[in-house]
């Protein structure tokens, strides 16, 4: 099965809290690149992580060449043409940076986008940046729309200051662009809230095509009512996988498996298989996985896991 | 009248008897000296049985001999000179089916190739047995490390933990084992 995303990375601050040192990766059969990667060092400010970092909210770059990202070379020989940075603070501190890196493919539906409130209209979200693949249709669309806060994928992922998973998102009523995403064959879709200062608010959104689903699977978990344990509220995949379902019924204590150390440190996690695989179907697999934390004024709100 | 195609190694081109010797029997006989192209030149011509007539085995050779061993397994009966018990030891572990020394007698030959293949194919069969029996052993610890998460994540009973094992093997119409090994995968993304 192939994957809109098809490079996942985490970039953490060195000890002196100067650079980004590369953490950890999914590269998939992308060797070199991930040679490339590997000793790649980003100061404040400097390649695609480093502007994210500078910026303090997530960046989409949708073109390489003669733009500040570094590794050009190496994507574009590993055919990939585009790149979202999403920086994981904890109130002013940075945790990391998860940097996405999608391909050129000529089949890959699917949509990533920034949202961000309106100077102007303060209760109204707009696309900020985006990357769409090959849907341009619904990329025009989508970037004329003016979201009002808690209506649409965006706008309840702002109000409710929670990751949002919608599930056959084509016919859901509080998805404003459904019909526009049906004819694009978007399936489900996430929104998260990645960045809430006073002033401005940041909501990404993962539109996920059955053809070329975001992830192979999706999972939002949260912490229990009293704070002790998390949960796993929601799973997706594009097919019904009873093993990911089984492993969705535990509880997660803090600092426990790669689900709890996220909880206990804030920190983006990778877990599993590093190295390529390929997907078996009729074995539901899925051997490696990517938790991202959403942290609001320095506590855990939830943990979105995107399994690959 | 013997059908075989066998791959003839003279370390002595000059030296006739034996190719003679095969084609009276009727073997279907390709004859060449030792080289670096040894491996390719037997995916290129497939042959049924390999030949040697040398003094002693390289070590290149024996080398050469252990790859074949794992990329496709052939009979191998080799005629040599030297008697020492470690290179006979090597040979045979490099998988040489007949080692037989100043042995090369016309009248001989072909039940010594005959012995070589029966023992080659007696061979295989153990080697199989054991790489199944190897297998379900494995399979064996992997269905039980995979109950034993099941336990642990589910508060399963053994029993709950190998139905539930089962049926999702069943659902995905495969072994047990494979079912095994995707449970241990998906626990190890959570650890």
């Amino acid at each position: 099965m192939k994957t809109f995303i098809k490079v996942t990375e985490i970039w953490i601050p060195d000890k002196e809290r100067t650079q980004l040192e590369f953490g950890s990766g999914l590269y998939g059969g992308l060797h070199d690149f991930k040679a490339a990667s590997e000793q790649q060092q980003f100061a404040y400010n400097e390649g695609l992580p480093g502007k994210a970092w500078a910026a303090g909210h997530p960046i989409v770059l949708t073109k390489f060449e003669y733009s500040y990202f570094k590794r050009t070379a190496a994507a574009k020989k590993a055919g990939l043409t585009c790149g979202i940075a999403i920086p994981v603070f904890s109130g002013d501190f940075l945790m990391a940076v998860v940097v996405f890196l999608c391909g050129d493919d000529e089949e890959h539906a699917g949509a990533i986008e920034v949202w961000c409130n309106n100077p102007i209209s303060a209760n109204t979200l707009n696309v900020m940046d985006g990357y769409y693949g090959t849907l341009q249709h619904f990329e025009a669309i989508s970037r004329q729309l003016n979201m009002p806060k808690g209506q649409g994928l965006a706008g309840l992922a702002w109000a409710t200051g929670m990751p949002i998973l919608i599930d056959d998102i084509s016919k859901a009523a509080t998805f404003i662009r459904a019909s526009d995403a049906q004819q694009a064959g978007i399936s489900m879709g996430i929104g998260i809230p990645v960045s809430d200062t006073l002033r401005q608010t940041y909501i990404m959104t993962f539109l996920s095509a059955k053809a070329t689903p975001i992830a192979k699977r999706i999972q939002l978990w949260i912490p229990d009512r009293q704070g002790k344990q998390l949960i796993c509220q929601q799973g997706y995949s594009k097919n019904s996988n009873d093993l990911a379902k089984i492993f969705e019924t535990i509880t997660v204590n803090k600092g426990v498996g790669a689900i709890g150390r996220v909880w206990l440190t804030g920190m983006p996690v990778i877990s599993g298989n590093h190295e390529s695989s390929n997907y078996n179907p009729e074995l539901d697999n899925l051997s490696s996985m990517l938790a991202l934390p959403v942290i609001e004024k320095g506590r855990l709100k939830a943990i979105v896991s995107f399994l690959f | 009248m013997n059908m075989l195609n066998v791959l003839l190694i003279e370390s002595d081109p000059d030296n006739t008897l034996l190719e003679n010797s095969l084609n009276s029997y009727g073997f279907k006989c390709l004859k060449t000296q030792y080289s670096p192209t040894f491996l390719a030149l037997i995916k290129e011509i497939t042959p049924d049985i390999i030949i040697f007539n040398l003094d002693t085995p390289s070590k290149k050779l024996l080398v050469d001999l252990q790859t074949l061993k794992s990329q496709s397994a052939l009979p191998v009966l080799m005629f040599a000179s030297d008697g020492n018990v470690d290179t006979i030891n090597q040979a045979i572990k490099a998988n040489v089916s007949a080692y037989i020394v100043d042995g090369l007698e016309h009248k001989r030959i072909n039940s010594i190739i005959n012995v070589a293949i029966a023992r080659f194919k007696h061979q295989q069969s153990l080697k199989n047995a054991l790489e199944e029996a190897c297998a379900k052993l494995e399979d064996r610890k992997q269905i039980d490390r995979a109950k034993a998460i099941l336990i642990k994540t589910q508060n399963f009973t053994e029993d709950e933990a190998y139905h539930t094992l089962r049926k999702l093997a069943m659902d995905r119409n495969i072994t047990l084992g494979e079912m095994a090994k995707n449970v241990i995968a998906m626990s190890e993304l959570f650890k």
